[in-house]
């Protein structure tokens, strides 16, 4: 399936005519046995490559990039018995060149590697000892520690840079080295190469992994020719799309932002800081356009990292899956961000839900949702942005974060409705029972958004004032 | 009825509540494949909780051990021997 869920069939009030309903912009090539056949050939892969290639480089603008991801690529194209070796040692060697002029980063960069594997194996070989028991509690507990360390330091001193450095190096890699701890508990484990192949892979991520874990990696790995062969023209398919999505970006930038000139959510803010804010419709407008560049922007970097995953021989979900479609805010959730809530929900939702509350079912939905949505989002972001703590100092750290502190918190609400009510029937027309909850969903988060605008930069009262200032209160 | 069959009932209803009624085999993935989502998942533990009586606290939690029918059921069967009777 190559969805994060499953479609659902539409009623046939609103079902378009068969000959639209079989229209696809992009053809489903990876399910033409002609096609799937003539990729497994030497020509039929090579052929694939050059198209990987091209697309990568008019999506990237980086020819040095495509061609780099086109080399290794290649090498587990042709040799798919390598595939973990190369997909293992590549990061490494791009770490190691990015930060080659860098020496500290890139001595941290490796450190930090190397604490991976350590804690990786520790928690292997002693999974009835307090660490491997918890280790990702003890991960999350010791860079706490390490941020408090680091923020106590004299300032220009070797001790504060190098543990500076040590921080943010351990930032950027934090949540893939927790994946590959919870990895000690699957059937088969203990393989190094698929867990380094997990950490930053060669596909790219943000701090949040791309897709997942190895233990992830493991399920949806190809093994045979004609698996890879889909894999991959599923990721030239994603690849394409993520094209097609950025153009029409830059269309829609064009048009809303320098032909109508409307305002961008940020633009829209900060002259309301300043005391001459846009007019009253035009925040509104700028707050609906700003919903959707999001999940335009959020797409186009998520397939792009998982079409080079599924060209690698991965054949993962994607990480946006039509959003709009959603009905209730824990779906919008699910679809919008799929690897980040994944993340929130194997760390933070889980382990909540399964330890406290088990005789008060209501009561454990809301704690485990609250520990992910609100606990798990702070200490991620709150973590992410290390240079902040670093700059500000940890108390002033703390305040920044307060519009953000809020919108977490009144998403955990939303969400933690959203999850209560999910089970009760749903109408069946298409006003009532789609279009109507999706608009309440989108509005929900387009309002939510106005807390996470230029994240950390104005006051919550600054936040709040515009907010307010949509419904024609004056705070 | 017996614990294989309420596990498949129980997997039919979650996906039913998905919009999804295409037919499930016992060993297809459910989870990493995309056809439930995490707060489904939610729903199968409780439901291993209250009838099997397994404490995922105690014995770890691995979604791939939730991952099908089989998988579910086999779980199961550690809790109690009457699960995939036949």
């Amino acid at each position: 399936m190559d969805s994060i869920v499953s479609t659902t069939e539409p009623p046939k009030l609103w079902r378009v005519p068969s000959v639209l309903a079989g229209f696809r912009l992009i053809p489903p090539i990876d399910r033409f046995p002609a096609v799937v056949s003539a990729v497994q050939t030497p020509w039929g892969k090579v052929a694939l490559l050059a198209v990987f290639g091209l697309e990568l480089s008019l999506l990237q603008h980086d020819s040095f990039f495509a061609a780099a991801m086109v080399l290794f690529l290649g090498l587990v194209t042709l040799m798919p018995e390598y595939r973990r070796f190369v997909l293992a040692l590549s990061p490494i060697a791009i770490a190691i060149w990015s930060n080659l002029r860098i020496p500290l980063q890139l001595g941290m960069t490796l450190a930090v590697i190397a604490l991976g594997v350590v804690l990786y194996l520790l928690a292997m070989q002693q999974p009835k000892s307090h660490f491997g028991r918890r280790p990702v509690l003890y991960l999350l507990s010791g860079f706490s520690l390490l941020i408090a360390a680091a923020c106590w330091t004299q300032p220009r001193t070797i001790a504060y840079q190098w543990l500076w450095a040590f921080v943010g190096a351990l930032a950027s890699y934090v949540w893939f080295i927790a994946y590959a701890l919870t990895d000690r508990t699957s059937k088969p484990s203990g393989d190094l190469t698929l867990e380094l192949t997990a950490f930053r892979p060669l596909w790219g991520s943000t701090n949040t992994p791309f897709p997942k874990g190895a233990a992830y990696l493991r399920r949806i790995e190809a093994r045979t020719s004609e698996q890879l062969a889909i894999a991959q023209l599923k990721g030239i398919k994603l690849l394409t799309w993520a094209a097609v999505l950025s153009l029409f970006a830059a269309g829609w930038n064009w048009f809303f932002h320098a032909y109508l000139q409307i305002p961008t959510s940020s633009q829209a803010l900060a002259q309301s800081v300043q005391g001459a804010p846009v007019a009253w419709h035009l925040r509104w407008v700028s707050l609906v356009l700003a919903f959707f560049e999001s999940i335009l922007s959020i797409s186009v970097m998520g397939h792009q990292f998982i079409a080079i995953c599924r060209v690698a021989g991965f054949n993962a979900l994607r990480n946006t899956y039509k959003p709009l479609s959603s009905t209730t805010l824990s779906e919008f959730f699910n679809r919008y961000y799929y690897y980040f809530k994944e993340l929130l929900v194997d760390f933070f939702f889980y382990p909540a839900f399964l330890r406290y509350f088990k005789g008060r079912r209501k009561v454990r939905l809301v704690f485990a949702t609250f520990a992910a949505a609100f606990v798990g989002n702070t200490v991620f972001h709150f973590t992410r942005d290390w240079q902040i703590i670093r700059d500000k100092g940890l108390i002033s750290a703390m305040v920044s974060y307060e519009a953000s502190l809020l919108y977490c918190f009144v998403l955990a609400i939303g969400l933690s409705v959203s999850e209560l009510r999910k089970r009760k029937p749903q109408p069946v027309s298409f006003v009532h029972g789609r279009l109507i909850p999706a608009i309440g969903v989108g509005l929900f988060y387009c309002l939510l958004n106005v807390f996470v605008i230029e994240e950390r930069r104005y006051a919550l009262i600054d936040h709040l004032r515009f907010f307010a200032s949509l419904f024609f209160v004056h705070i | 009825m017996n614990g294989k069959m309420e596990i498949r009932l129980l997997v039919e209803r979650l996906l039913a509540a998905n919009g999804d009624r295409e037919p499930v085999g016992d060993d297809e993935s459910l989870l990493i494949s995309g056809r439930l989502q995490s707060i489904d998942a939610v729903e199968v533990v409780v439901f291993l909780e209250e009838r099997f009586e397994i404490d995922f606290a105690e014995i770890g939690f691995d979604r791939d051990r939730i991952d099908s029918i089989n998988a579910i059921c086999v779980l199961a069967l550690s809790g109690s021997s009457e699960a995939c009777a036949s």
